[in-house]
Formats: structure tokens, sequence, C-alpha cells
């Protein structure tokens, strides 16, 4: 699958909401520990070897499930294959849970819900839809029911 | 780079519900000539697949750090995603349509997770406004009306929220919303993430009064009529399209005309609607006078 390799190698280079130097072991059966910067960038994890200008890789976090493996270790693992897991080691556990809630929250469809539930309470709080003022209150990605009503024959063959 | 690439296709086609999909024509890169693709919009990434009923996408833009603007070309309803890196790409597009085109361009400016972020934000400071408001208020409350409780037990009420987790998604109850909103714009379903501690009296009335509207933030662009001022370019040299004042130029990037305002700079809320709705203005613009 084709990417915007370079634009994506570019905003690893954007301010960071958090990055360390962490632990990093790959999800493939012989993968080891290994040092690595690891730096929280939008909805991207991105990783680079200790001092290099350009990372190794990047992960999207969307539809990922992040655990606490242990006191100092936390995996994340991808809904369409969970039993391969990228592990962090941390070097304290305060660390670890930190890393935990940064990554749940970076999620660009954990935003969406946030979203979601202010706009109703702000409306429920005050009869106004809170959107509307900016009129971006039509855009299907503010919806309750985001995006489009597509009808299950519609989406199985995709 | 490596990317978790099989997951990042599974993005696409999981159950979420897309953000916006349709045909478009795209120009290749290799070969140079337009493509029609089928596209699928979910939030930050921009998906296109050979076919509709194709199974894996050919590819994926992500989009940040891009802007999205008019563009010059042999096809009609042509539109350019341009990123702000060194030798960065332009993907160029065509829309099949005037309408479609908008919709588009609307949709992709919008994309990025630092725009959600930015409203994300600002919806929790109006909460948070709100919620202090009606703390102040709670002396002219209805008697026996639901008042608003402490604002500290429902910081960051998604706290825990996992991502792409189903366990801990939304139940909805089916409360009607009241007001002036039309129901096709806004569901009445109300997502409920965690308990709220105010409680949902069978009056669908705020019990708390409100001596004050919340923060009113100026806002140059309306949906309502087209009364299309041509717009130069520079904010300044001309009056919004309800005569307000202009927005301060945002901080400018290098070589892009109409640019994306989500930069490190651009923390004001109001500053970047103005901007967004200032290219939809344009467009506008553009389309009529084109008539």
């Amino acid at each position: 699958m084709r990417f915007n390799e370079k634009e994506l190698v570019s905003l690893s280079r954007q301010p960071s909401e958090r990055a360390a130097e962490l632990g990093m072991k790959g999800p493939k059966k012989g993968d080891v520990v290994k040092k690595r910067l690891v730096k929280l960038v939008v909805n991207f994890l991105f990783y680079f070897r200790i001092d290099e200008e350009e990372p190794i890789g990047a992960l999207l976090l969307e539809q990922c499930r992040v655990e606490r493996e242990s006191g100092q270790v936390f995996s994340i693992a991808f809904l369409d294959e969970t039993e391969k897991k990228y592990m962090f080691e941390c070097d304290y556990e305060e660390q670890c849970g930190e890393w935990i809630d940064a990554i749940i929250k970076a999620s660009y469809e954990f935003m969406r819900k946030n979203l979601i539930f202010y706009r109703t309470e702000i409306h429920r709080l005050t009869g106004q839809d809170p959107l509307e003022q900016y009129g971006i209150s039509d855009e299907t990605r503010f919806q309750v029911n985001s995006g489009l009503q597509l009808t299950s024959k519609e989406t199985s063959s995709m | 780079m490596k990317l978790n690439e099989r997951s990042v296709a599974h993005y696409a086609t999981c159950e979420s519900p897309p953000d916006k999909t349709g045909f478009l024509v795209k120009k290749g890169e290799r070969n140079t000539a337009y493509h029609r693709r089928w596209f699928i919009l979910k939030g930050n990434m921009l998906f296109y697949f050979e076919e509709r009923e194709s199974r894996d996408p050919i590819g994926v833009i992500v989009l940040e750090g891009c802007t999205v603007e008019l563009c010059e070309s042999a096809e009609e309803f042509a539109f350019a995603i341009k990123f702000d890196c060194a030798k960065a790409r332009i993907y160029k597009m065509a829309a099949e349509n005037q309408a479609a085109m908008e919709s588009w361009v609307k949709a992709l400016s919008r994309a990025s997770f630092d725009y959600m972020r930015l409203v994300v934000k600002e919806l929790e400071r109006q909460l948070e406004e709100i919620q202090e408001a009606g703390r102040g208020d709670l002396v002219a409350a209805a008697p026996g009306g639901p008042l608003v409780k402490s604002k500290s037990a429902r910081r960051n009420p998604l706290a825990r929220t996992r991502s792409g987790a189903s366990s801990a998604s939304s139940t909805s109850s089916s409360s009607s919303s009241g007001g002036a909103l039309s129901a096709a714009v806004f569901s009445s379903q109300r997502s409920v993430q965690e308990e709220t501690h105010l409680p949902s009296g069978p009056s669908r009335e705020n019990g708390v009064a409100w001596s004050k509207p919340p923060a009113a933030l100026t806002n140059g662009f309306g949906d309502g009529p087209l009364s299309c001022v041509p717009w130069d370019g520079y904010p300044g040299s001309g009056s919004g399209a309800d005569g307000s004042r202009p927005p301060p130029v945002p901080p400018r990037r290098r070589g892009a005309s109409l640019e994306s305002p989500v930069s490190p700079g651009t923390v004001c809320f109001s500053k970047l609607h103005e901007w967004y709705g200032q290219e939809v203005e344009l467009l506008r613009g553009e389309w009529l006078q084109s008539q």
C-alpha cells in the first residue's frame, strides 16, 4: 500500500505529545528488545534509532489496544491481529502509566467520541448546538452517528 | 520507513463509519494521467481504491500539515492537496461536479488531527464555562430543578476509553433534543460514556438560569445567504462577510496561498474558523463569478 512517506517523515519531526527512550520489541517471534526513541505525534507513534534523524517506522494508533503488561511494560496490539504485540519497556511505573494514557488519547476516534460527548452535553445544558456558530454542525465527522449510513451490503464488499 | 500497513488498511475498511466516500480522479504518481479511484476519508487518512468493490486500498494520504486548494488543471472541478515540507508532493484531484468539489475540499480541510483537537479543546472549554456559570448561579436555579454539580469529578470523562475497543463505546439513551436544532443535523442520541453527575430529570429544560450566553466568539462567516464579498486573499484589505473586522493574518507558511492555519502558532479557535470559512467563501465567490 502506498503512503506519503516524505510527509510522514516530516510529521515525525513536529513537536510531539510525548517522547522518550524506551525498550521496544516488535511483534514477530524472535524480535528482541532494542533501545529506541519513541515519539508520539498526533495519532502516530514514531520510533527512531537513538540519535538518528529519520524514524525507522511509524505505527498508526487507530483500532489498537494498549495494555499494561507489567509494572513497567505496556503493549500495543492492533485489532486485526491482536496476538501480535509491540512491547515497550519504560524506566519506571509512572512513566508506563503516562504512556498508556497518552496513547489511548492519541487516536482520532477517541477525540471524536470526546467531541460528541461535549457537543451533546453542551446542547443538553443550553439547548444550543455549540458547533452551529462555526457552521460545522453538518460535518459528518461530528455527528453522533458519524459518517455515512452505508448499508451492510455496501460495506461487505469493501 | 516502515508503517503498520496491514492495520492501517484495516482501519480503512473496518466497521467504524467513514467521514466521506466517493469517486474522484487523481493524477498518477508515475503515470501522470488522471485515474478514477474510489476514495474513503476516515479521520486524517484518505484512502484510495482501484474500484469501489476493492478489498484493499492502493494507497493512503496522511492528511497532516497540508492545505487543500483549488488548482489550475485541464480537469474541471480540480483541487490539490499540498504539503508544506521539502520536496513535498502535490496530489492533484478532480471531482465530478462543483458541489462534490466543494464538499471534498471542505471535508479534507477539516480532516487533520490538529483540527479535531482544536474543536475538542474548544468544546471542552465551553463546557467548563457553562458548568462554572451554573455553579455561580445556583441561587437562581428553579426550585427543585436539576443543579450543576462540581465539575471536578467529570474532568476527562472519557479518559478510560480505549482506542477502538467496543466494550467502552457509547450506549445511547434516546432523550430527544429540544432547542432550535433540526433533527437532521443533530442526532438525538446521547452517548453516555461514563456516568455524568448531571441528573437527567424529566424536564428537558436546563434548571440553571443563564445570566449570559456562552462566550460569544467573533465569527465573520455564517452559513447564511451568499453575501459574497470577493476575498482579496489578504485579510485586512476588505471586510468579512457580515462586515465584521477581518481576522489578523495567521502565521503564514512559505509558498502557500490559502494555507492551513493549523500551524504551531495558531491557537485561537475562532480565528481558525474564520479562516476556514473564508476558504469556502472564496470557492463560492469564484463559482458565482464563473456563472
